[in-house]
């Protein structure tokens, strides 16, 4: 079975459950307050899944390692590469 | 570590994801188990704002991001035309 057929069987049970639940199709005696709960959960677990990615995303940029020799022997090569097109007639930005 | 504005950045999205994160949560999940009558519903909006401003700021998004990739694809075709 593929990815993405896991996947979609994976959100089509967690919304079948959540249908059922919400509309009444199955004979369950939730309590007010966790119908309203429950009625919310897909909206707060994407929710969620949002402010996770965001999270991850800060949490790397924040981190990530500055390579300055890298940097520096990079433009080097710019430079070099840019004389040596000059010198062949190409023009560059 | 990354320089100066890198690391303030990143910070600032890791504050923002938890204090996203921790409003939307007392929101949708502990606010139901609150006596109406308690002073803490006066910070929150009416529930049904709790699904309707996500969908809106996730349909804004996702038009910024097709409309700003339309513009790149006929940028694109633009300039195919024009040589």
């Amino acid at each position: 079975m593929t990815k993405l057929l896991q996947w979609l069987l994976g959100v089509g049970l967690l919304l079948g459950t959540w249908a059922c639940l919400v509309w009444d199709l199955v004979p369950a005696q939730l309590s007010p307050q966790w119908k309203e709960v429950v009625w919310v959960a897909p909206m707060y677990l994407l929710m969620s899944f949002a402010c996770y990615s965001l999270a991850t995303i800060g949490y790397r940029v924040a981190t990530f390692n500055d390579c300055e020799d890298a940097a520096k022997e990079l433009q080097q090569e710019i430079e070099e590469a840019r004389r040596d097109l000059a010198k062949k007639g190409l023009k560059l930005s | 570590m990354a320089t100066g504005s890198d690391q303030a950045v990143g910070m600032a999205m890791v504050a923002l994801s938890a204090l996203i994160f921790t409003y939307y949560t007392v929101w949708a999940v502990v606010l139901p188990f609150v006596d109406d009558d308690h002073i803490v519903h006066q910070y929150f909006l009416p529930r049904p704002y709790a699904v309707i401003i996500p969908t809106v700021a996730g349909v804004v998004a996702l038009s910024a991001i097709g409309s700003f990739f339309g513009y790149v694809m006929l940028q694109d075709k633009m300039k195919k035309k024009t040589k």
